[in-house]
């Protein structure tokens, strides 16, 4: 199995989403607005954090 | 009397609660997903189940390094703890995984990570479930 960056990313964010959902607030609807909250700022914060180490990546 | 009879009723209560709380936080530890489906939470059983099984599986794909106990360093030692949060999956995959870890390469590496993640957040729903039984959470 071969993964590149962004796809490992986006399995830990959806696998890291799910659970802090399910974990923390009840209610399915509840839930699944909460894990794509949480999925898109794992996204936001990775692509940012990328970008601010791109100065000294070289 | 009655007081009596009340108080020991209470008393069976609480030891029966105390009983469920460590069989679900043991049984959550042991098969992710076991203590929320001792407390019929069945959608959270299922999602526990299928996350840390989709990570050890990722991770076992992708050669991530499996910590056994001997490691010789404290970071060895603390992948294992890590890695043991997955109760029987960590058993499953050190049986799986045939092949040497590959860590010289990102998806080796990425592949320890999901490993540890899976024991992690394991650990964390077994905590939630132990908390759910007491009736901290639900």
């Amino acid at each position: 199995m071969v993964l590149t960056h962004i796809q490992a990313m986006l399995l830990f964010a959806a696998v890291a989403s799910a659970i802090f959902a399910v974990i923390t607030h009840k209610g399915w609807k509840e839930q699944i607005k909460y894990a794509l909250w949480c999925f898109f700022l794992f996204l936001l914060v990775g692509v940012a954090v990328g970008w601010a180490m791109y100065p000294i990546s070289r | 009397m009655a007081d009596k009879k009340e108080a020991k009723t209470e008393q069976t209560g609480a030891r029966g609660k105390d009983l469920l709380s460590y069989a679900c936080a043991f049984g959550g530890w042991l098969l992710p997903g076991l203590g929320h489906a001792l407390l019929k939470m069945w959608g959270r059983a299922a999602v526990t189940f299928a996350v840390v099984g989709v990570l050890v599986l990722a991770g076992v794909s992708l050669r991530g390094n499996i910590f056994a106990s001997t490691g010789p360093d404290a970071f060895s030692t603390l992948g294992y703890l890590a890695d043991l949060g997955a109760g029987s999956f960590y058993f499953a995959a050190r049986s799986l995984d045939t092949r040497p870890p590959d860590v010289s390469k990102a998806a080796g590496d990425y592949g320890t990570r999901f490993l540890a993640t899976a024991g992690i957040l394991n650990l964390l729903c077994a905590l939630h479930a132990y908390e759910a039984a007491r009736g901290r959470k639900a």
